[in-house]
């Protein structure tokens, strides 16, 4: 009985990391697309996003068996109800992901260079992604309790990047809609960001039992 | 062990008591019927000389609570019972040991008394006048009497139950002591019981065989280990569900990975979806190879299933750090790029000029010009393909004989080839230094010199100046040219020695060169072995030492 609970735990386990892989790839490819003017990259991200959102049914299934058929209790059961809130994060980290890849369709190959902040921002986001999926990996507190502090990092760089496109908006009108984009691309950096701290706290709950939004 | 002995002890001499008390108490019962039926027979006996003496007065005496007698005439009609009242009594003569005492004149019986509902035992005996006196006992004595004895024997029996149990315990202990003490480590020391030897002995040689494999075992790990450990490549070992059985030390510095990583899926080492998939494919038994980024180098990853009997039981993964091939592949491709634009460009321009030529569309004060543009471009062609089988020469690393060249003579013939062109920029070059005898290939040291200079002309400014010094220090011979020219800026420094790598990426014709120079000097260089060392600064100069 208890084998082929840890061997459902271990699947739960592989899944959730192949998805983490998911969102990493997603958002460095959006980056990518994103400074290198890619638009054709950029189409490419749609049907990352498509994978994400099945592996997230895919989990959801595997979390709700082993609820339902296997009643863990204590640690395991932290597991199972963490990877269930992880994944709607992972998910929307996918489909922000997908919204910056549209955006940079109507950029027309522009890569926001104007605003370098926003390379730093993009940079930032990536490394909190990819170090809340390792510190799930190795269940290890003090990265996921580092990624918080990456968020105030990202932050930062949001209102570098605002107080940027207003100088450029005022001083060169013409390009108006090209900033109002790229301060939509930031919004979805941050964003990005906030849910990779989620992602962290979770991790947090799922080892400590202690969920640090409370 | 111990509390089945003990039991088995135990149950031994419950069994024994048991049995021992049953017969003793048969025993004792057979005796004290026996002991009644004597008293009563004695009893009867003086009852009846009573009764013959002094007739139904001593019957009137008789006042015991053990006997009860009763005196029946020779009709059967009870005259006397010490119990009953007689006139009550039915007439006794069929009863079986009256009847007997009547016709022998001795009866005895043993029943149910049906007034008493006891078992009794009775004896008859005729008196002279033929009346017959009985005498009767309940066995009810008899049972009395055994239990008056049986009482203490329980008792007995309880405690020396109670004393064999703790008596069962010490034993079984102490039986299975020296087996608990065994020292299994070493089977052959101990000393117990006979009958353990033979297994004891098995066991010793077991522990031989054991421990024999056991290092067998491990010196194949630790040479496993120690061959992938000193391997430049990366190893993984997985089993069949994708848990990493081992790694060496190259892949763990690759994946970040420790000690613990070791039995973890693989997926939490490396999580890239090429990776996953390639195990994923390889798992099934299918080979896969891509390369990727890792860190700032590049890597090839071989993906291929373990097979064994049909079986996949595992995968491995090798890791090529490939950063060196993958940039020395674009650097031919970019080489081979450059070498075809670099040809084409001065043919484009002679087939021009001699298009125009032909069709006769110079006037004929042009045709000189143009005739000698032929001739530039014609020289400039071959002064590149020179430079490519120089390079190309040096690549192939052709054995050249090696004679002692003195650098100083060399230096010399250098500042007098180019003082032609030196001239026209106005520039002045200086030879300092000492004479310096280095055994090597005339002609590439000539080379070496020769572009170093060529370069510090070429890209110096209007009445700069050239400073070729050779010497002799602790390091070897040294040889340096520097000039107060253009400089190198800092970001191309590290490529100028990159075949047709040109700072100024018009690879403009205005300063001539092939872009192959220095590369020609690198290679020289490092064909005799020495060391060169670039300082430049944009707008001062730029030094090049070479130390051989």
């Amino acid at each position: 009985m208890r084998g082929r609970f840890d061997e459902q735990l271990a699947l739960l386990n592989k899944k959730m990391i192949e998805m983490g892989a998911m969102c990493e790839n997603i958002i460095a490819l959006s980056a990518k697309a994103l400074l290198e003017g890619d638009v054709d990259g950029a189409k490419r991200v749609a049907s990352i996003d498509d994978d994400i959102d099945h592996m997230e049914r895919e989990i959801e299934a595997i979390c709700l068996k082993l609820l339902l058929q296997q009643q863990p209790v204590a640690r395991d059961l932290r597991q199972i109800s963490a990877a269930l809130k992880m994944i709607t994060d992972m998910e929307r980290i996918g489909d922000q992901a997908e919204d910056i890849a549209e955006i940079i369709t109507f950029l027309q190959g522009r890569t926001g260079e104007e605003c370098h902040d926003i390379r730093e921002m993009a940079e930032a986001t990536i490394r909190m992604v990819t170090d809340s999926i390792d510190a799930y990996v190795k269940q290890d507190l003090s990265l996921a309790r580092s990624v918080a502090e990456h968020d105030d990092i990202v932050d930062n760089c949001f209102d570098s990047v605002k107080s940027n496109l207003i100088t450029m908006i005022t001083e060169n009108t013409e390009d108006g809609e090209y900033a109002i984009d790229l301060l939509m691309i930031a919004k979805y950096f941050e964003r990005i960001g906030d849910h990779a701290v989620n992602i962290a706290e979770w991790v947090e709950f799922s080892v400590t039992g202690v969920h640090k939004g409370e | 062990m111990t509390k089945k002995i003990f039991r088995s002890i135990l149950l031994a001499v419950i069994v024994v008591l048991l049995l021992s008390f049953s017969v003793v108490t048969l025993l004792l019962y057979s005796h004290f019927s026996n002991v009644s039926t004597t008293q009563l027979s004695d009893e009867l006996s003086l009852v009846v000389q009573g009764v013959e003496a002094s007739g139904e007065e001593y019957l009137n005496e008789v006042n015991s609570k053990n006997y009860r007698v009763t005196w029946v005439d020779a009709d059967g009609t009870v005259l006397f019972d010490t119990e009953a009242d007689n006139t009550s009594m039915d007439n006794h003569k069929d009863r079986e040991e009256i009847f007997e005492a009547l016709t022998t004149g001795r009866g005895e019986s043993e029943r149910y008394s049906d007034t008493l509902t006891l078992k009794m035992i009775y004896r008859a005996e005729k008196l002279s006048d033929g009346t017959v006196l009985r005498i009767s006992a309940s066995q009810d004595s008899v049972i009395a009497l055994l239990l008056d004895v049986l009482f203490p024997m329980i008792v007995i029996m309880v405690l020396s139950i109670i004393l064999s149990s703790f008596l069962a315990r010490w034993l079984s202990k102490s039986i299975v002591r020296p087996l608990n003490t065994l020292d299994l480590e070493n089977p052959a020391d101990n000393d117990v019981y006979d009958e353990l030897t033979p297994m004891l002995a098995k066991i010793n040689k077991q522990h031989k065989q054991i421990s024999k494999q056991m290092k067998e075992l491990r010196r194949k790990a630790d040479e496993f280990e120690q061959i992938t450990a000193s391997m430049n490549e990366g190893l993984v070992l997985l089993d069949r569900s994708g848990l990493i059985i081992s790694m060496n030390l190259a892949a763990r510095k690759l994946f970040n990975a420790d000690e613990t990583s070791i039995g973890q899926d693989f997926l939490t080492v490396d999580r890239s979806l090429k990776m996953s998939h390639g195990v994923e494919a390889a798992l099934n038994g299918k080979h896969s190879e891509f390369r990727e980024q890792r860190g700032s180098s590049e890597y090839q990853f071989g993906i291929s299933s373990i097979e064994s009997g049909g079986k996949t039981i595992g995968a491995v993964i090798i890791c090529f750090d490939i950063s060196e091939t993958a940039f020395a592949e674009r650097n031919r491709q970019e080489f081979t790029a450059n070498v075809s634009h670099e040809l084409k460009t001065p043919l484009q321009s002679i087939i021009g000029s001699a298009e125009l030529l032909e069709n006769g569309l110079v006037k004929p004060e042009d045709t000189s010009r143009f005739v000698s543009n032929i001739r530039k471009e014609a020289t400039r062609l071959v002064s590149l393909i020179n430079d490519i089988i120089r390079l190309s020469q040096l690549d192939e690393n052709v054995e050249s004989a090696k004679e002692e060249t003195d650098l100083y003579v060399l230096a010399n013939e250098v500042k007098d080839v180019l003082s032609l062109s030196a001239q026209k920029k106005n520039i002045e070059i200086n030879v300092s230094g000492e004479s310096c005898k280095i055994k090597g290939v005339r002609r590439y040291l000539y080379e070496i010199i020769y572009n170093l200079c060529d370069n510090a002309i070429r890209y110096n400014n209007e009445g700069g100046r050239v400073d070729i010094d050779v010497r002799k220090n602790k390091s070897g011979i040294v040889l340096s040219v520097s000039d107060n020219g253009i400089g190198i800026p800092l970001e191309h420094q590290s490529r100028i020695f990159e075949r047709f790598y040109r700072v100024d990426k018009s690879h403009s014709k205005e300063t001539g060169g092939t872009g192959l120079g220095l590369s020609i000097v690198k290679h020289a260089v490092t064909y005799h072995d020495g060391i060169i060392k670039l300082d430049s600064t944009v707008g001062k100069g730029t030094t090049v030492t070479i130390t051989f």
